[in-house]
């Protein structure tokens, strides 16, 4: 059969956000495929030296739409690094609440989008619907669905008060009985596993040459979890497993992933029931003196790299921002080839790809 | 030649299948959404839809063929039409003939020639993956639904709808002797109507809308109708071969039954598409020629052995 060259993207149905693969077929078999990135760059690593570190906090919010928490509480981190500053417990406890509700957020709507390019559009209805209730509790506590403004240098915006924690443990108790449900479906339905099971997978060596993170790499075995093995405070006293699966399939990543939704949801208990009292910011100076500091954080996508240095001006000499998207991109040619038309959708979602984030 | 007019015109005819076809494509849109925690639309939705795509531009690629592009969705409506002619509804057939059971077979399968056929003259990827693709699943389903559909013609030794629907009044229903023959009927039903889980050819995420990713305006709208009017007359073709109850129930009671059972098989559809993820063309190629042909030969051979 010939061969021909089918354009996904900048726009198509499979895609949320605008990337473009040039997909080379020969009927239902695919070859290989060519990745262009760069449609939603904004040049935010150089507008951030353009801003003080203040105005940069909400610039770095912006990066992603998905992950917006992870993305400030690592720059701040990185700033209160510099700056030396000793937080109190109750900061590091709000912050990581935070992140894991994102995570969870993150993790059913990813769960969601694969269940629509296959076909169950039911799943992916009904997950987004438990993920409304996440939702629900973030804008609740900060004010904002997406954008939550939680963080700023020195500490977070706001403080918990008596309502939140009943809150969090009544959608944490609800979402673990959704979650048993949706558990259930992952493992036991056959057209779910006939279409994700052995497509495409990738050894553990594959995922360490290519240098990927997070789930993706967890799904191939690789036991990487930058809460465990670089923890900020306070996961290093927190009860939580790092999920593995050796298969490398799609039908993994979604185990290791739905597996980490458990996780999250301990964690969330855990993090109300240990929450210390005590003040939610201290002073920052103005100043940051000169030096640089690399900081990283565990993005529901899987290790965040920030690199900051200061030169002792207002403004960032340079940040750097390292996303887990972005070595993940590396192993979609390798996965893009003696696969179906049909895995295509599979392959892609599996993956989890944030393009605002790769392209920052 | 008045009553003639009048079956052709208003029923079983055109009338009738397109108010049948608005309720299938709403009851069916309804229940997807109640499945998935939705509220749904109302009922003028499928109307208001397709008034809306009559209004729209008519546009097409160049390089596609504008005469082909006009002739097939017109020839797909003339022959689910006449096959809904030809379908008893509730017992009433004004056009029953010996053989029309093939007949309808037949027609039901232009529908399927046709899109393959706009696929390709359409001018785009899209198109022609989907249409390559509605051809490989025609060859994937037709052939265990049609084993599975001469199941009842056999059982009855008729090849007339009307006569093996009335038989069913001594014998009984069929679907109670061929409760497998019934499912691989749905089955390729499921199949020959491009629903989920085998909506193959026009999968969203991989080929966009498959054959008529290219397709507006007025000729859209009129393949959304062939499509619901292909469901309405498959689906009461379905009661009257498995489950004719109008000579066992009283006659007041036939009309809502044949409704009352067309209606479950809509629910019997959705269900299907809400539970089912959508198969590849390999995995479907597969259980059509490994699992529903053994299974629809052995139901034939099941059929045949009760009748010696």
């Amino acid at each position: 059969m010939d061969k021909m060259n089918i354009p996904i993207g900048p726009q198509h149905p499979l895609l949320k956000e605008p990337l473009r693969l040039n997909i080379e077929i020969s009927g239902e078999r695919v070859l290989g495929g060519i990745l262009r990135l760069g449609y939603v760059h904004r040049g935010i690593e150089k507008l951030a030296q353009t801003r003080n570190y203040n105005q940069n906090v909400s610039l770095t919010e912006r990066v992603c739409g998905i992950c917006s928490h992870v993305h400030t509480t690592t720059f701040c981190r990185a700033v209160e690094a510099l700056l030396g500053l000793e937080l109190p417990e109750r900061v590091h406890y709000i912050r990581a609440l935070m992140c894991e509700m994102e995570r969870i957020h993150s993790h059913l709507l990813w769960l969601g989008i694969l269940a629509k390019h296959i076909g169950l559009e039911m799943v992916f209805m009904h997950t987004w619907h438990d993920r409304e209730s996440i939702l629900d509790v973030m804008e609740e506590m900060s004010g904002g669905r997406v954008a939550h403004a939680v963080n700023q240098i020195g500490g977070v915006r706001f403080d918990l008060d008596e309502d939140h924690g009943p809150m969090v443990d009544s959608t944490v108790k609800k979402l673990k009985v959704d979650y048993e449900e949706l558990l259930d479906v992952i493992e036991h339905d056959t057209t779910l596993k006939a279409r994700t099971q052995g497509v495409a997978p990738l050894s553990t060596d594959d995922m360490k040459r290519y240098c990927v993170v997070g789930p993706v790499a967890r799904a191939s075995g690789v036991d990487v979890d930058m809460r465990r093995d670089d923890p900020m405070p306070p996961y290093d006293k927190l009860d939580f497993q790092v999920i593995t699966h050796p298969d490398g399939d799609a039908w993994s990543r979604t185990y290791v992933r739905l597996q980490e939704i458990r996780q999250s949801l301990h964690l969330c208990k855990q993090i109300i029931d240990d929450i210390p009292e005590g003040p939610i910011s201290v002073r920052a100076p103005r100043k940051v003196p000169a030096g640089e500091v690399v900081m990283r954080s565990e993005a529901p996508r899987g290790e965040l790299f920030y690199y900051l240095r200061s030169d002792g001006s207002d403004y960032p000499a340079r940040l750097k921002i390292r996303t887990p998207t972005l070595p993940a991109l590396g192993i979609l040619p390798e996965q893009l080839s003696e696969i179906h038309i049909a895995d295509i959708p599979v392959v892609l979602a599996g993956i989890d790809l944030c393009i605002a984030c790769a392209d920052r | 030649m008045a009553e003639s007019l009048f079956y052709l015109l208003i029923f079983p005819g055109i009338t009738f299948q397109l108010v049948c076809g608005w309720f299938f494509e709403w009851f069916d849109r309804k229940l997807q959404a109640r499945f998935q925690r939705r509220v749904g639309p109302r009922w003028f939705q499928p109307l208001a839809d397709l008034l809306k795509l009559f209004s729209k531009e008519d546009l097409l690629p160049s390089g596609a063929n504008e005469f082909a592009a006009a002739a097939l969705p017109l020839i797909s409506l003339g022959a689910v039409l006449t096959a809904g002619v030809y379908v008893p509804i509730a017992g009433f057939s004004p056009a029953s003939f010996e053989g029309d059971l093939i007949v309808i077979i037949f027609l039901l399968s232009v529908p399927t020639l046709a899109y393959y056929l706009a696929g390709i003259i359409s001018a785009g990827i899209y198109s022609v993956l989907g249409g390559g693709r509605s051809l490989l699943q025609f060859f994937s389903y037709e052939v265990p639904l049609l084993i599975a559909l001469s199941g009842p013609a056999v059982m009855a030794g008729t090849w007339s709808i009307r006569e093996i629907s009335s038989i069913q009044a001594e014998m009984g229903p069929f679907v109670l002797f061929q409760p497998i023959g019934f499912i691989l009927a749905v089955v390729g039903l499921i199949g020959k109507l491009k629903r989920s889980p085998l909506d193959i050819p026009k999968a969203k995420s991989e080929v966009v809308a498959g054959s008529l990713t290219e397709f507006g305006g007025v000729k859209l709208a009129i393949w959304n109708t062939v499509m619901n009017i292909q469901a309405v007359v498959g689906i009461f073709l379905l009661v009257n071969l498995y489950s004719s109850w109008s000579g066992i129930v009283a006659p007041v009671l036939a009309v809502p039954v044949f409704f009352l059972e067309s209606v479950l098989m809509i629910f019997v559809l959705s269900a299907a598409s809400a539970v089912f993820a959508r198969l590849r063309i390999d995995q479907l190629a597969g259980l059509g020629w490994k699992v529903l042909v053994p299974l629809a030969l052995l139901q034939l051979l099941v059929v045949i052995l009760m009748g010696v």
